[in-house]
């Protein structure tokens, strides 16, 4: 009886320790070393960005599953703009832009017509993916068209004494820590929560519900957005379904996240916790030459155990 | 002497090291209807969970008839002939009335395969006759109900003599909480023919009044240890009040210390309300007290800023985020004021500012960072008034503010209403409670079909204010 609210509370943690002691014991020579953490993190940044602006919906109980064709809509709509010769920054913003519209659109949909964000942002997952199929004619765009500078953002990084902290890294901590702090520092961080507490509650308590939805979809769609330029800039091309992969994953991560708290609502650090133990699991078992068919079993296995152990503690009398 | 039908013997049950229920003893006796009594988080709905099955007791000995028995969970509770209606309602809200009605024992089939919802209505039906409750459809969406036919079809569902296990004892934690005068009055009629039947009842409730005209005795609960009350018919009212709190609570509403100023502060639909005034709404349930309610207070976002505050009829739909923190409850609509800037979150000075706010309603939480949802029901109800009266609102909206909150607590509640009025706070007040609305207001709005009818200066009696709510003239003979 006692040792269930432990487990509840920190079970995903210690799930994440014996993960990693266990690729530790059987990758002794290349796991544990600054080089295979500095490559994961880089590996997972666009990742933990879109899983962080995911963070930010399901707190209002809400997701969104355009994230990943909104990722890749936004790495074309740059490279289009690139081979039509416009500077990087104006390429840049502008595929930021989309992010924030695409969001924006998924927030009237949810928060104004009132619509189910599964049925919305499935029907918007659609659209946004044609719309970077039109975009790029289908093709991957790559080579001279796309700027050295581009490319190079992602190769290179921040010399720290003996190690370099690749940029895409630095990339996604600020996002993190923008997160963190919008969430558990600001009013507005607050709200959100309120309205994931009870919705109907949060209304009458002055909560401008409809405005932070609109609000909330916007930074989702932003950060999937950037995650998908970050991609971009990572293989200096972009193609109409680069950014697929990222939503299963960062809902997943947010899930695994939410097994470690009291109440099981989100919180962006615990979600890096489950970008984390997603990215290792991945880069450990590459290492180990476990086919990648079966990693996928793996790692799914892995979130129901989670989940599950979760719920069934909660489901305990107490 | 006879055997007891239920016998409860050291109880105890402690939260994260605090103790809920130290060593609580309890006997009912065959046919009797018997009261469970104490102050909001005193332990009550505690001990009844324990006894559904639905909470583990750190320790416990049950006896029923004489024999000890184990209660694992909810079913084998069921086989011992304990029925529950518990505070908070489980209730399926997709799901028809008669569907929940019949849930516990299953659909009647036809064949053996479909559901016969013929049959289902009519049983239902007759469930809902038994208490005289002829105004709810059995094909209704639970949904669509109000919190007070929410509870009369739980209370049915509970009554639904079910086959197997023969009901022994009803235990109802706080069945009248939101039932019109009118429904308790049914509700006792059954507890009646239970009491005859020679089934017995566990009964919950924080009106004194109801417990003792309806119990034969009492257990009290106080600082999570029982007390039994002997026959009631032997004690008085204050006796009563006195082993609950512990303090006399002899006037059961705070004098009045100030006229109305006379400025106007809300003006509309039929109702002029002054500055310092107290203003009541009453009527037959569903006469849109409700409804006028949130129309005066409009969009809450800017009401909130102006001043207004409401405290809203249910407090875990409405009221309550149950798993947020206690002081993130009592704060959100003041964020404003108690951040920085209207930006930057300020959480100790909130914590602060809520555990002032919790006190002064009496609210008992071992911390403001505990969840909502590990308050008891009357805590929680004395959370959504902390909220409420934060932001020293200058207009006071209330419906049933003081739904499941225990005596004491409903007088300090009291006294602070007041004190407001003489800075100047109006107040409209929509309660089925009679008592409370003639003791606390100064005039009382009658509400029919939708509408104000009338306004009363409140110096009535309870009767002619009833016959007001049936449309009938004051002194009209009662039917
Ligand atoms: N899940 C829980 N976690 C922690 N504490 C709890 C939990 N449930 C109840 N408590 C605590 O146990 C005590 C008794 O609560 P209980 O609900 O039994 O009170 P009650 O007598 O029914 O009060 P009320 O009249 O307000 O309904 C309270 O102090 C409450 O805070
Ligand atoms: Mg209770």
């Amino acid at each position: 009886m006692r040792a269930l609210p432990i487990l509840r509370r920190f079970g995903t943690l210690i799930g994440f320790a014996l993960i990693v002691a266990f690729l530790w014991w059987r990758l002794p020579d290349t796991f544990m070393t600054a080089r295979n953490w500095l490559n994961i993190t880089q590996q997972l940044s666009m990742l933990t960005v879109v899983a962080a602006g995911m963070t930010v919906v399901m707190v209002m109980n809400d997701f969104d599953l355009s994230v990943g064709s909104m990722a890749s809509l936004a790495g074309i709509v740059a490279a289009m703009l690139f081979s039509l010769g416009y500077p990087i920054w104006a390429a840049v913003g502008v595929a930021l832009l989309a992010g924030l519209a695409g969001g924006l659109f998924n927030g009237v949909l949810v928060g104004v017509i009132g619509i189910l964000p599964f049925v919305a942002t499935l029907a918007t997952m659609t659209m946004f993916s044609g719309a970077a199929f039109i975009v790029s004619g289908g093709k991957t765009i790559s080579g001279r068209v796309i700027p050295e500078a581009f490319g190079n953002f992602a190769r290179q990084g921040l010399e720290i004494g003996p190690v370099t902290v690749p940029n895409l890294s630095m990339v996604a901590v600020a996002v993190v820590a923008l997160v963190w702090v919008l969430l558990e520092q600001t009013t507005f961080g607050r709200r959100l929560y309120a309205i994931g507490g009870n919705l109907e509650a949060a209304h009458l308590s002055g909560v401008p519900v409809r405005r932070f939805k609109l609000i909330a979809f916007s930074l989702t769609g932003l950060s999937a957005a950037l995650a998908g330029l970050l991609y971009a800039s990572r293989v200096a091309s972009a193609n109409p379904t680069q950014g697929s992969g990222l939503m299963l994953n960062a809902i997943a991560a947010v899930f695994l996240g939410m097994t470690m708290s009291e109440e099981g609502e989100p919180r962006v650090l615990a979600t890096v916790l489950g970008v984390l133990i997603l990215g290792v699991l991945d880069n450990g078992l590459t290492q180990m030459n476990v086919d990648s068919y079966v990693r996928q079993i793996l790692v799914g296995s892995i979130i129901l155990v989670a989940v599950s152990v979760s719920a069934l503690s909660r489901s305990r009398r107490s | 002497m006879a055997v007891p039908l239920l016998e409860l013997e050291n109880v105890s049950k402690s939260y994260a090291g605090t103790p809920a229920l130290r060593q609580v003893n309890l006997s009912i006796g065959a046919g009797e209807v018997h009261a469970l009594m104490g102050e909001n988080g005193a332990g009550k709905s505690t001990l009844i969970k324990i006894l559904a099955g639905v909470v583990a007791p750190d320790s416990a000995t049950i006896r029923v008839d004489g024999k000890a028995v184990q209660i694992e969970d909810a079913a084998s509770a069921h086989r011992l002939g304990l029925r529950f209606i518990h505070q908070e309602l489980n209730v399926v809200p997709a799901l028809s009335v008669a569907e929940n009605i019949v849930m516990a024992q299953g659909y009647p089939r036809r064949g053996g395969i479909l559901v016969d919802w013929q049959t289902l209505n009519r049983i239902a039906k007759e469930a809902l006759e038994r208490l005289g409750v002829s105004h709810i459809d059995p094909r209704t969406r639970m949904a669509r109900l109000s919190t007070g036919d929410r509870m009369l079809v739980k209370i049915s569902a509970a009554l639904l003599s079910s086959d197997g296990a023969p009901a022994r004892l009803y235990v109802m934690d706080e069945p009248t909480a939101a039932l019109t005068r009118e429904e308790t009055g049914k509700l006792f009629a059954v507890l009646n023919q239970i009491r005859a039947s020679g089934s017995s009842v566990l009964y919950v409730s924080h009106r004194i009044d109801e417990v003792m005209t309806m119990c034969d005795r009492a257990t009290v609960l106080r600082d999570g240890q029982s007390v039994d009350s002997g026959l009631l018919s032997q004690i008085t009212h204050d006796d009563l009040v006195a082993l609950m709190t512990g303090r006399t609570v002899s006037e059961a509403y705070p004098p009045r210390l100030a006229e109305p100023s006379g400025k106007i502060a809300y003006d509309g639909h039929g109702l002029t309300v002054r500055r310092g005034e107290i203003v009541g709404l009453a009527g037959l349930s569903g006469s849109g007290q409700t409804e006028l309610l949130r129309t005066i207070f409009g969009s809450p976002a800017r009401a909130w800023r102006t001043g207004a505050a409401y405290v809203p009829k249910e407090r875990r739909g409405e009221g309550l985020a149950l798993g947020r923190p206690i002081f993130e409850n009592i704060t959100l609509p003041h964020l404003g004021t108690l951040s920085l800037g209207g930006a930057m979150l300020m959480p100790r000075r909130e914590r602060l500012f809520a555990a002032d706010r919790g006190e002064d309603v009496r609210l008992r939480a071992a911390s403001v960072k505990q969840s909502a949802r590990q308050l008891s029901g009357g805590n929680q109800q004395k959370v959504v008034f902390a909220k409420a009266l934060s932001g020293d609102p200058s207009l006071l909206l209330l419906d049933e503010p003081t739904r499941g909150v225990d005596v004491g607590a409903k007088f300090d509640i009291y006294s602070i209403i007041r004190e407001m009025t003489t800075k100047g706070m109006a107040v409209i007040l929509a309660s089925s409670d009679l008592p409370e609305l003639i003791g606390l207001c100064d005039r009382i709005a009658v509400m029919r079909s939708g509408r104000v009818d009338t306004i009363v200066d409140a110096r009535l009696t309870e009767d002619a204010l009833l016959n007001l709510c049936y449309g009938r003239g004051p002194n009209a003979e009662a039917a």
